[in-house]
């Protein structure tokens, strides 16, 4: 069966550095869909239903804690699981709000293939 | 550990972690820069009980040498992609010392980066801080990272 994974973050950089590691803890994905922001990936969503998210927190328009938020009012979506990717794993604060809005895991930025797979493997 | 050290410790696991180049610090500058000259200059603000910035500062030759080792892609001018991944760098480097910054203390946010780049440029200096600048060196040149923050009142 196809698996299909989205990747939110505002950075271009940031999104094939998450593809790329992605591959490189043997992930394989047949479909990698992008969004710049949280509002750009409800949009999607709408049309789309990957197996997985990966989502920034910090982005601008829409930030991670509050696509948290709108996807968990969908039904169509809600149970999606969402990892975040963030800066922010420093902050206890960050990543408990995300975990109490329904995010599966944290990888916290600078992180390694085998990091990724740690949080993204059992979700698969 | 102060300032300089931190910023040694958190610049070396992320270039090296997520760009796979090594980086060598070098002793923190004893005069504060603010002019560049044929460089880019990527920034992220701290605002809520710390206020200051974060900035990375490097040659165009540097900035687009650390975008070719990131991305794995040929760069051969200073465009979106680069201004892209030094900025993304800079917001990594800010992630990393904001639990540091923030210790013992209130709420500290983050701004999302900026970025400048030019032939000759003079950046704005925040108001009464304390800063440190440590200087990097990689395969393509030299680099540096600051810190500045607000003193408290």
């Amino acid at each position: 069966m196809s698996k299909a994974v989205l990747i939110i973050d505002d950075s271009t950089t940031m999104r094939k550095i998450v593809n790329r590691s992605l591959r490189q803890a043997g992930l394989e994905f047949d479909t990698v869909l992008e969004a710049g922001d949280g509002q750009e990936a409800i949009d999607l969503l709408a049309n789309e239903k990957p197996d997985i998210i990966l989502s920034d927190i910090n982005m601008p328009n829409m930030d991670g804690l509050e696509f948290l938020k709108t996807k968990a009012a969908d039904a169509s979506i809600k149970d999606i699981p969402v990892v975040m990717v963030t800066t922010e794993g420093g902050s206890e604060d960050m990543v408990e709000q995300s975990m109490s809005l329904g995010a599966s895991g944290c990888v916290k930025k600078p992180f390694t293939p085998d990091q990724v797979n740690e949080v993204l493997g059992p979700l698969l | 550990m102060d300032f300089a050290e931190k910023i040694v410790e958190v610049t070396k696991e992320i270039f090296e972690t997520m760009v796979m180049v090594d980086v060598t610090p070098g002793s923190p500058l004893n005069e504060h820069v603010s002019r560049f000259e044929c460089s880019l200059s990527a920034m992220v603000g701290f605002a809520g009980f710390k206020q200051g910035n974060l900035s990375i500062h490097a040659p165009d030759k540097v900035a687009r040498g650390l975008t070719q080792d990131f991305l794995g892609m040929d760069v051969e001018e200073i465009n979106e992609d680069v201004e892209d991944a030094i900025g993304e760098l800079a917001n990594m480097l800010a992630g990393s010392l904001k639990p540091f910054i923030s210790e013992n203390g209130g709420k500290v946010e983050l701004s999302l980066p900026s970025v400048v780049h030019g032939e000759e440029y003079t950046l704005t200096v925040v108001n009464k801080a304390d800063w440190v600048i440590v200087p990097f060196t990689v395969a393509h040149g030299d680099f540096l990272v600051g810190l500045e923050l607000k003193k408290q009142a």
